[in-house]
C-alpha cells in the first residue's frame, strides 16, 4: 500500500480510468452510424478545440460568460451582503424582510426564467437579473449569520472604549463577520456560474459558453459541446481557486482552525 | 414567543406583500399582461387543480425527481463510501471525480440530450447526475470522518462486516450524508425544472414555459408558486430527518 503514496504512482493510477473511458469513447465512435453522431471521434474534438481557439470563438464565448458571471456576482453579492448585514443589525427589518426572503428563495432559481422572460424579455438584463439573484441568496444568508454570530463581548468592549456606532461597525463587526461573508461569496460564485451557463442556454445570447452549447445541441455538434464543457469547467475551477486564495489573503490574520 | 405567534409574525409580511400586489394591480397602473392580481393567480391555480392539469404536471415532475434522486443518491452513496474506504479505489477514481465535479451541472444537459434524446430517460439521468455529486462528496467526507479508532476496536472485537456497517459506520456517517442528500435534492429539483423549461411535454417547468409562450402570466405565477412550495417541502422534510439524527448525537 505504501507504494500508492508516491506522487508518480498516484498520477498514473488517476489516469487509468480516464484513459479507459477515452478508449471506450473512441471505440464507440468507430462503430459509425447513429452512434458516431453522439460519440464524436476524439481527434475531431481536438481539431474543434484548436479551431475554436485559433478563430477566437472560444475566447469570445469565455469572456462573455465570465463578464456576465462576474457582473452578476458583484451586483448580487453587494446587494445580498448589504441586506444580510442590515437584517442582522435591525430587528424590525429582519421581521419584515426575513420571511419574504425565505419564501422567495424556495423557488428553484431557473423557475423564475419564464416570469422574467415575460417582464424583462430575454436580453442581457434578464440574464444579469437571474445571475445576480443566484449570487444574492447565499450572500444574504451568510452575511446575516456572520454578523449575528459576532461575539457580543467584542461589541461591548468597543462601546466601553468609546467607539462610535460607525467605528464599531467598521472595526469590530465587519472584520468579525468577514469569514462567513466570504464563505457566502464563494458559494455565490458557484451559483452565479451555474446560473450564467443556464440562462445563456435557455435564453440564448450573442456570445457565451452556455449559448454556444445550446446552439450546438440543436445542430447535434457534440465536439463543440465537449469543448464548451471543458472551457466551462476549467474557467469555473480557476474562478473558484481565485476566490479561495482571495479569501485566504483577506483572512491571513485569522488563526488556522482545523 | 410561542410557536403560533411566531408563525403568524412570519406570515404577516407575506400577506402584506400580497395585499400590496393586489392593490397595485387594482390601481390599473400596470397592464394586465405585466401584473395580474394574486386573486387571479389563485383562481387559475384552483382551476388547474380542479381540471387535474396541475396534478398531471406535478405528478410527472415528482416522478422524475424521485427516480432520479433515488438512482443518483444510491450510486453516489456507494461511490463515495467505496473511495473513502479503499485507498486504491480513491487513487483510481478521485482525480476523475474531482475534475468532472468542476463542470456546472447544467452544462451536462446538451451532452446528455445528444446521448439519450429528450425522453423520460434523459430527465431522470440529469437529475441523477445532479444528485450524485453532492451525495458522493458527503458520503466520502462522512465515512472519512469516522475516527480510525472505531475501525481498530471493531477489528479487535472481530465485529462481523454487516453489523459493523449498520451499527457503526452508518450512524457515524449519517449526519453529513443527510446534508449531502438535502443539497442533492435541491439541486435535482433546480436542474429538473431547467430541463422541463428546455425540452419537455409535461411537468411544472413545461407548464410555466407554455404559460410564457401564451403570455399567460397567471399560469407562470401559479407555476412559480407550486415549484416554490415543492422546494420548501423537499427541504423541510430532509431537515426534519436531519434533526432526528442530530438529536441522538447531542444526547
Amino acid at each position: 500500500m505504501a507504494r500508492l503514496n508516491t506522487p508518480v504512482a498516484r498520477i498514473l493510477l488517476g489516469l487509468i480510468v480516464p484513459v479507459l473511458i477515452l478508449f471506450w469513447w473512441q471505440a464507440q465512435s468507430a462503430q459509425g452510424g447513429a452512434r458516431a453522431l453522439a460519440f464524436v471521434p476524439l481527434q475531431e474534438v481536438g481539431a474543434t478545440l484548436v479551431a475554436q481557439l485559433a478563430s477566437g470563438f472560444l475566447l469570445n464565448d469565455a469572456l462573455a460568460t465570465l463578464s456576465r458571471a462576474v457582473t452578476g456576482l458583484v451586483l448580487g453579492g453587494l446587494a445580498g451582503t448589504a441586506l444580510g448585514v442590515a437584517m442582522a443589525m435591525s430587528r424590525p427589518l429582519d421581521r419584515v424582510v426575513g420571511p419574504l426572503y425565505h419564501a422567495v428563495r424556495q423557488v428553484p432559481l431557473l423557475g423564475w426564467l419564464p416570469l422574467i422572460g415575460l417582464w424583462v424579455g430575454n436580453g442581457d438584463e434578464a440574464k444579469l437579473l437571474i445571475v445576480s439573484l443566484a449570487a444574492f441568496y447565499p450572500t444574504v444568508l451568510n452575511s446575516y449569520e456572520g454578523v449575528r454570530t459576532v461575539e457580543q463581548r467584542y461589541v461591548e468592549v468597543a462601546r466601553l472604549f468609546g467607539f462610535s456606532a460607525g467605528q464599531r461597525f467598521v472595526h469590530v463587526l465587519l472584520p468579525a463577520a468577514l469569514p462567513l461573508i466570504l464563505t457566502g461569496v464563494a458559494q455565490a460564485l458557484a451559483f452565479a456560474w451555474i446560473a450564467t451557463i443556464g440562462t445563456e442556454m435557455l435564453f440564448g445570447a450573442n456570445a457565451g459558453l452556455g449559448a454556444t452549447m445550446g446552439v450546438a445541441q440543436a445542430q447535434q455538434r457534440m465536439d463543440i459541446i465537449l469543448v464548451a464543457i471543458l472551457a466551462a469547467a476549467s474557467l469555473g475551477f480557476t474562478l473558484h481557486y481565485s476566490i479561495a486564495s482571495l479569501r485566504r489573503h483577506l483572512l491571513r490574520w485569522q488563526p488556522v482552525i482545523h | 414567543m410561542n410557536h403560533l405567534t411566531r408563525i403568524a409574525a412570519g406570515l404577516a409580511p407575506l400577506f402584506g406583500l400580497l395585499l400590496l400586489w393586489q392593490l397595485a394591480s387594482a390601481s390599473g397602473v400596470f397592464p394586465p399582461q405585466v401584473l395580474v392580481p394574486p386573486s387571479e393567480v389563485g383562481a387559475t391555480l384552483a382551476q388547474l387543480w380542479r381540471n387535474g392539469e396541475l396534478w398531471d404536471h406535478l405528478g410527472t415532475s415528482l416522478f422524475r425527481l424521485v427516480f432520479g434522486f433515488l438512482a443518483g443518491a444510491a450510486i453516489g452513496l456507494a461511490f463515495g463510501t467505496a473511495i473513502a474506504l479503499s485507498r486504491l479505489l480513491e487513487a483510481l477514481f478521485a482525480p476523475l471525480f474531482q475534475a468532472v465535479r468542476q463542470v456546472p451541472v447544467l452544462a451536462f444537459i446538451p451532452m446528455l440530450v445528444l446521448l439519450l434524446g429528450i425522453e423520460e430517460r434523459f430527465k431522470i439521468v440529469v437529475v441523477a447526475v445532479a444528485v450524485f455529486f453532492p451525495v458522493a462528496l458527503a458520503a466520502f467526507d462522512g465515512v472519512r470522518g469516522i475516527p480510525k479508532s472505531y475501525f481498530e476496536v471493531a477489528r479487535l472485537y472481530r465485529t462481523p462486516a454487516l453489523p459493523f456497517v449498520t451499527r457503526i459506520l452508518l450512524p457515524a456517517a449519517i449526519p453529513p450524508v443527510l446534508t449531502g442528500l438535502r443539497l442533492g435534492l435541491t439541486r435535482g429539483w433546480l436542474v429538473l425544472v431547467a430541463c422541463e423549461l428546455l425540452a419537455a411535454d409535461s411537468g411544472i417547468g413545461q407548464m410555466m414555459e407554455m404559460g410564457r409562450q401564451m403570455f399567460r402570466i397567471d399560469v407562470v405565477l401559479a407555476g412559480v408558486f407550486v415549484s416554490g412550495l415543492v422546494g420548501f417541502f423537499l427541504d423541510r422534510s430532509v431537515k426534519l430527518v436531519e434533526r432526528r439524527f442530530v438529536r441522538w448525537k447531542e444526547a
